[in-house]
């Protein structure tokens, strides 16, 4: 892992984290070779630039705050904000509902939040009052265990005094209070919402120990790991006699306050649970590890012996490697075999993947697995905390080209278009990317899917992925037709230049605080 | 119904209370999304980065799972406002933005809709967008998120584009706008427009709907050449109507709700009739077919009706517009019961008393239902609860909620709609009350 120079410790007597560009040198602008990546980030020289022209992609709120703190389950969300920066929220009641309750779901929760509705009058005067109203509002309306409130640009730039109001407010309310800066404006990076959020679990929830709990494993899961990639991770730990604690997403309250007591921190997203495994180590001991992460058959059996050695497992998890591999590795090799089919002469399909700089790490050796030959990567970000991890990848996969942008929907299709992969691996945040004549599929379900085809984790993820990768292959029509029978939104000269950071100007962004509202 | 000209005199509430879930975003969604809806416009966010993906999430994924296209989500140039905008300002950002949008994505009219970051900050956005005149046609819609929400929005566009962009047509006879039919907002815009649009063709007026149609800027450009623009609603697209009629002199007309089925759709044409002096044995033929045949179709679910489940007690929770279209149809055209009819949309106090009237005086039933004016849903859950009805006509929301806690068959008809896909459907029009008999049949009828 980086080593600890490159990341300052974790000081939970400050408001906030700091943001991402000063933590680790995050950007989310580059284009060219992995190595001239890691080269720029080892010495110095890789900065922001401004975009001339930019799309949206989400803010450190209004990415993945908005829609996942409010599902967890006995907690309220207080958004301090315009009424807009909460309606990504509005499918809150039905998210996880459709999972049948025979796969663990439980039969009744309730998830809320609401909205302190900032007006223009409370933009003149401030707001503080109506926060403290909303807090008791929701002690009074849910009785909830924790209340989180969520900030926005609006109550960043008119200086809201949040801690204040919490001081004043606490004493009355039992729930307790946990406020997470997370104005939109404070940071180029969507990861920085990450280490403000666990930056409010580890200074106002997590709880000094009151036991270890050896078989307990803390997992942070994102909301691109379904209900089944929950069960698979669930099944391999619970046969090393090892209990999964997840959080945050559909966690509860006490999952979260007993985080201290765990075995260990595993990953399934590096750079997600990267802040939350540093403060729970320097806080309360408890040992962690960034990589690898539980996609595809070598990288699980990498994840279960990170766990092992941390849990005086080591000979019991090659036992279960033995046997899983058993059942899976043939399986996988099925797999393998119908992709190195596909094209006829045995070269394998060219893929075009990933999306955020932890699914970058643990997909291209996934890939290699497949049979399949990565062309490029995107990812949404890239910092100092995976650089010793992209070096390697580097030297074990060779190079390729990559494409770091937040969700820049005209980047990406210029990219699709120029390097024209067999496959490429998509979302609806990637734009009109997928409309093209060759293979193309989602990237990855979301968290309440409860089928067994959406998983990817773990051995029977890392088999049912292929699997689905494989169906990608075998129906073409959507994207084919949509190419054909639909407009393209850019003008044709985008695709005739060869430069997808056409607009991106040579010289770095200013840069004006460390994060701290 | 008498034009509501006081609706849009009401000043705008100055209180904004804390809310959960209210059913509506904020004027940066509304103008976003408005301009989306109108296939040719070109939405410029001038805000943060979040602002257009999370009405994704927001508005257009909750408006009957639709994607935002490839103009909405992560296709919409936007300024990403961070922290050095807002200590050095964004300006030199927008001009940049605006001039690679023209260069790079297809368009008529570019939008540039400012959100909160701007108006806090101080930028002149206005002097920016004026920097094009004569370049490309470009609007600035001033749309701070705490000074108005998403329905602020669309009112917002069309004002931005009345006094920005359109110049005076002469008026051509027997041509319509619509309005206050709010993208997005109204989960079935997409379908209810043209299937208004198709009947008026056959009463030989030409009703021009914006939204939905390729040549959507021209659509724009047509707006001051109606003989009378016609609004869907009690309360929206009035301020939209009303700048018109200061601009250009266009008269407007008001009716209540989004028509549903056959009596309100005649209520409406005659209106209309009336106002643009038609044909009457044109109007006369033409209602008695589309009457004729609708009710030929109303016939085929008499049994399922009869048999199955006739006068069941019902309850509303949808904006004014859904909530009086829907509340008419099944209460004055399959003879079901209004419990209670909840207005989520927060719609001005001086537009209530008509609202109220609509939902009372306006349906043939003994017992009238229970109105409220509610937008938080926390209030709206407990106000459902011990109550008689069978059918809950709702958001997705309630849908959890309809079986667990009320015993009662849930259907989304109103936003948000996370729970199913709209594209062309929609109630209104003579036969959109069939659509509706349809679905809700569909929730129980079985082997009769």
């Amino acid at each position: 892992m980086s080593s600890e120079k490159e990341c300052p410790p974790i000081d939970l007597s400050t408001k906030t984290c700091p943001n991402r560009e000063q933590r680790a040198n995050g950007v989310n602008v580059f284009f060219g070779k992995a190595s001239e990546l890691v080269a720029k980030a080892r010495n110095g020289t890789l900065c922001n630039r401004e975009r001339q022209f930019q799309q949206s992609s989400g803010c450190v709120l209004n990415f993945y705050l908005t829609v996942r703190i409010p599902t967890i389950r006995d907690a309220a969300v207080v958004f301090h904000a315009p009424v807009g920066c909460s309606s990504s929220a509005l499918g809150y009641r039905e998210l996880y509902r459709g999972i049948p309750p025979a796969l663990g779901r439980p039969e009744k929760f309730d998830l809320q939040w609401i909205t302190t509705n900032l007006s223009e009058t409370d933009v003149v005067h401030g707001a503080s009052g109506k926060l403290a109203t909303a807090i008791k509002e929701a002690e009074q309306r849910y009785h909830p265990k924790a209340i989180f409130l969520l900030t926005s640009c609006t109550a960043g730039i008119i200086g809201e005094d949040l801690e204040g109001t919490v001081a004043e407010v606490q004493p009355e309310v039992k729930a307790r209070v946990v406020p997470v800066h997370c104005e939109g404006v404070r940071s180029r990076l969507v990861q920085t919402g990450y280490d403000a959020f666990w930056h409010g679990v580890l200074k106002y929830l997590v709880r000094k120990p009151t036991k270890k709990q050896h078989d307990l494993v803390n997992v942070a899961s994102m909301l691109s790991y379904t209900w089944q990639d929950r069960l698979e991770i669930k099944r391999l730990l619970g046969k090393l006699g090892l209990r999964v604690n997840f959080v945050p997403e559909f966690a509860s309250v006490e999952d979260l306050e007993q985080l201290s007591e765990a075995a260990v921190t595993a990953p399934l997203c590096p750079t997600y649970t990267d802040y939350l495994s540093r403060g729970l180590q320097q806080g309360y001991g408890v040992p962690f590890f960034l990589y690898p992460s539980p996609m595809g058959i070598e990288n699980t059996d990498g994840w279960l012996r990170e766990i092992a050695k941390r849990t005086g497992k080591e000979k019991e998890v090659e036992d279960l490697i033995r046997e899983e591999h058993a059942v899976w590795v043939p399986k996988m090799k099925k797999v393998r075999d119908e992709f190195l089919s596909l094209k006829g002469d045995g070269t394998p399909l060219s893929v075009l993947g990933a999306l955020g700089q932890g699914r970058l790490l643990a997909q291209t050796p996934y890939f290699h697995e497949l049979g399949l030959k990565p062309v490029a990567a995107i990812a949404q970000d890239f910092d100092n905390l995976v650089l010793e991890e992209t070096e390697q990848l580097v030297r074990e996969h060779g190079d390729f080209p990559i494409l770091i942008n937040t969700f820049q929907a005209a980047e990406q299709a210029h990219l699709t278009h120029t390097l024209d992969p067999d496959l490429t691996l998509t979302c609806p945040f990637q734009g009109t990317a997928y409309k093209r004549k060759k293979g193309m599929t989602r990237i990855h379900a979301l968290r309440g899917d409860a089928l067994p085809t959406s998983m990817q984790s773990g051995y029977a993820g890392a088999i049912a992925c292929g699997e689905f990768l494989l169906r990608s292959w075998k129906a073409k029509s959507f994207q084919q037709t949509m190419a054909e029978k639909t407009d393209d939104p850019y003008h044709p000269w985008w695709y005739q230049q060869p430069n997808p950071h056409h607009y991106v100007p040579e010289e770095p962004v200013r840069n004006v605080s460390g994060g701290t509202p | 119904m008498s034009r509501l000209a006081s609706a849009t005199e009401t000043p705008r509430e100055v209180q904004q209370p804390v809310l959960e879930a209210p059913r509506w975003s904020c004027s940066l969604g509304g103008a976003l999304t408005t301009g989306l809806g109108i296939y040719g416009v070109v939405p410029i966010l001038h805000s943060g980065a979040g602002c257009g993906l999370g009405h994704q999430f927001g508005m257009t994924y909750a408006s009957g799972e639709n994607a935002g296209g490839a103009l909405g989500g992560t296709g919409t140039p936007c300024s990403c406002l961070v922290e050095e905008h807002v200590i050095f300002g964004g300006e030199s950002k927008l001009r940049n933005l605006i001039k690679s949008t023209i260069e790079l994505v297809k368009g008529d009219l570019f939008a540039v809709v400012s959100g909160c970051v701007p108006s806090l900050i101080g930028d002149d956005t206005n002097a920016i967008v004026r920097e094009f005149d004569g370049k490309a046609s470009v609007i600035h819609i001033k749309a701070p998120g705490f000074a108005g929400t998403s329905y602020d929005g669309y009112e917002l566009f069309f004002e931005a584009v009345t006094d920005q962009f359109l110049q005076a047509r002469p008026v051509e006879k027997k041509t319509i706008n619509i309005l206050g039919v709010v993208p997005f907002q109204h989960l079935f815009w997409k379908g209810t427009l043209p299937v208004l649009k198709a009947t008026f063709a056959k009463l030989g007026v030409d009703a021009n709907i914006l939204f939905t149609e390729f040549g959507g800027v021209e659509n724009l450009r047509r707006l001051p050449s109606a003989e009378l623009n016609l609004v869907l609603s009690p309360w929206n697209g009035h301020r939209a109507a009303g700048k018109l009629e200061e601009k250009f002199g266009t008269p407007w007309y008001a009716y209540p709700a989004v028509p549903v089925g056959p009596k309100q759709t005649t209520r409406l044409v005659r209106e209309v009739a009336k106002r643009l002096s038609l044909d009457q044995a044109l109007v006369d033929r033409v209602i008695a077919h589309e009457e004729h045949h609708a009710y030929r179709f109303a016939e085929y679910f008499g049994d399922g009706l009869i048999l199955g489940l006739p006068h069941a007690y019902f309850a509303v929770v949808a904006d004014t517009p859904t909530a009086i279209g829907v509340t008419q149809y099944l209460t004055n055209e399959i003879a079901y019961i209004p419990d209670i009819v909840i207005l989520a949309d927060n719609p001005p106090e001086a537009a209530r008393p008509a609202i109220v009237h609509e939902l009372t005086d306006g349906i043939d039933v003994a017992n009238k239902p229970e109105i409220v004016f509610e937008a938080d849903s926390h209030k709206i859950r407990q106000k459902l609860k011990n109550r008689n009805f069978l059918f809950l006509l709702a958001s997705s929301l309630e849908k959890i909620t309809a079986g667990e806690e009320y015993g009662a068959m849930h259907h989304s008809i109103a936003f948000p709609s996370y729970d199913r896909l709209v594209l062309d459907r929609t109630y209104a029009g003579y036969r959109g009350g069939l659509a509706l008999a349809e679905e809700l049949t569909s929730k129980w009828v079985g082997p009769l």
